[in-house]
């Protein structure tokens, strides 16, 4: 008993307060205004297909995979898209190890439905052999830090990854036309992912009966705030997912606000996003270029010795 | 790790030290009392580190590991902020961010008797002492100095708490006073309560005030001085 409320994170009665009355007059602890985004940073590991998401004080990273396997058979020409999360307690004592919590779950699904329901990833490019062989896409989140609004981090960590992703060439052959072949990345370029559109959740917070609406919720703010909402939407303004949580009750008026907020701060974030992988590209490419002169240069000096 | 043994002690002295290092040698140092500190630990002749850090020397003879962590260790004599967790009968249930509850004695308060139990909400915020902190036990707490007076100690009142690591904690406390703090005192009044266990405790007149003083000390840990003072008069440019 005692040791799980030692791992439970608490806020005192003085914080609740205070988040209160300083957003009575538009004032947030971390001195944002209501309506500011935090900074998002966004880094790429050496393999392709990660990512490491920082949005303040949040880390997320995330990884993606492909594997070959039989498709669905309703859908014998469409590849899989799947999500998995992963909540270490070392991001939040809250988090519990092993069994998914609410949240992992309630992440996950949002996430999974802006890209799948938009379809922004294109399925039946991975097909390979309809029935028989078709590239199943495994996103892979891990929470490193909790600072708060893990849902837009993790969504930003997804895309990031999904977009420098390189599956490798496939090919059928052997003597029926029904035998595939993987290619290696050496012998051929791997190819990136068909994504048509970034499809960006934003989250707002919103508090009892004040009717104060903050973007981008702080790890505070989320314990003291009695509703949430997350819209995914893209860069052009279309509705992805939307996703509405806790007991506040919301006017509709106050949604198309937010939605007006979101469409607005997804073209930013998109193009941050669209920036960082070009750099990430760049220098994929420029390493390629320079491998050779680099090889002779190590064999030179390795003769000197 | 041959040479460093053979090494002098006074060489590691203000020294990043890793675990396993072996900091001190006694045989070389024979009819001396030392004292160890946090992070240190005695095997026959060799007191070598548990932790990473900087491995300080006070005059005469005390030694210990400086590091910055999120955890707290508690420590006899330590003042901190602690958030009530529970009440019990006769101890309340204290979240002081260490590896286990801390329990505050319902009696320890001034004038403290069985009728005149106070009564805290679950979230109360409170300045404490540590008064025993064994190994294996639950650190005992109190709300009164050693005389038994209340002092500074007791709950706080509204204001904002943050958490912050040890090491910024140890400038915040550090004399002559850590410039952040002293740049921010002058153009700015505001009440602050530093706990050794990561805590900080602000109060101000307006709300703006608060998140100022707040964020500059979130924000001075891995400043030098004078940066200190450059952040502080471009943040209180920003609200005038």
């Amino acid at each position: 008993m005692e040791g799980r409320l030692a791992n439970s994170w608490r806020l005192t009665v003085n914080d609740k307060n205070f988040i209160k009355t300083a957003l009575l007059s538009e004032i947030r602890i971390d001195g944002r205004k209501p309506f500011e985004y935090r900074k998002i940073s966004i880094k790429f590991g050496r393999e392709d297909g990660s990512s490491e998401v920082q949005l303040g004080q949040t880390r997320v990273m995330g990884m993606v995979t492909a594997q070959l396997v039989q498709p669905y058979r309703d859908r014998p020409k469409e590849g899989i898209l799947s999500i998995f999360t992963e909540f270490s307690p070392m991001a939040d004592p809250s988090f519990e190890p092993g069994r998914p919590g609410e949240l992992a779950v309630e992440l996950g699904r949002i996430i999974d439905r802006g890209l799948r329901e938009s379809r922004a990833v294109d399925t039946e490019s991975l097909c390979i052999l309809a029935s028989k062989f078709v590239w199943a896409i495994r996103i892979d989140l891990h929470i490193l830090d909790n600072g708060g609004n893990l849902v837009d981090a993790a969504n930003i960590a997804a895309l990031a990854a999904l977009l420098t992703f390189r599956r490798p060439e496939c090919s059928l052959g052997g003597e029926d036309g029904q035998e595939v072949i993987v290619h290696p990345p050496e012998i051929r370029e791997p190819l990136p992912l068909t994504v048509h559109h970034l499809p960006i959740a934003i989250s707002f917070g919103f508090f009892s009966n004040e009717s104060i609406l903050v973007i981008d919720p702080t790890h505070n703010e989320e314990a003291v705030m009695g509703g949430r909402m997350t819209t995914t939407v893209n860069a052009n303004g279309d509705i992805c997912a939307i996703q509405k949580s806790g007991g506040e009750g919301v006017p509709q008026r106050v949604i198309m606000q937010c939605l007006q907020l979101a469409t607005s701060k997804a073209a930013s974030i998109t193009k941050q996003i669209k920036d960082a992988v070009e750099v990430v590209n760049t220098e994929r490419a420029l390493r390629k270029v320079k491998r050779h002169p680099t090889s002779t240069g190590v064999d030179v000096r390795e003769k000197q010795n | 790790m041959e040479n460093k043994q053979s090494s002098s002690p006074a060489s590691f002295v203000d020294s990043t030290v890793v675990p396993g290092d072996v900091v001190l040698d006694l045989s070389s140092m024979t009819n001396q009392t030392i004292k160890l500190g946090g992070g240190l630990r005695q095997d026959c002749d060799a007191i070598s580190a548990t932790k990473a850090g900087t491995l300080r020397f006070s005059k005469p003879n005390k030694y210990w590991i400086e590091s910055s962590q999120k955890r707290y260790v508690p420590c006899v004599e330590d003042t901190i902020l602690g958030i009530v967790v529970d009440s019990k009968a006769d101890n309340f249930l204290i979240d002081i961010k260490g590896p286990a509850m801390g329990f505050l004695p319902v009696l320890a308060f001034e004038g403290g008797t069985r009728r005149n139990i106070p009564k805290f909400e679950v979230g109360t915020l409170l300045y404490l002492r540590v008064v025993k902190a064994n190994f294996g036990m639950n650190p005992e707490l109190s709300c009164t100095d050693a005389s038994g007076k209340a002092a500074e100690f007791g709950p706080l009142k509204d204001g904002y708490m943050f958490e912050t690591s040890t090491g910024l904690l140890r400038k915040l406390l550090s004399s002559p006073a850590c410039p952040v703090l002293e740049a921010l005192g002058k153009k700015l009044s505001f009440e602050i309560a530093v706990g050794l266990n990561g805590r900080v405790w602000v109060n101000a007149a307006s709300p703006d005030t608060i998140v100022v003083v707040a964020n500059a000390i979130m924000n001075s840990e891995c400043l030098s001085g004078a940066q200190q003072i450059i952040m502080v008069d471009h943040l209180l440019k920003n609200i005038q």
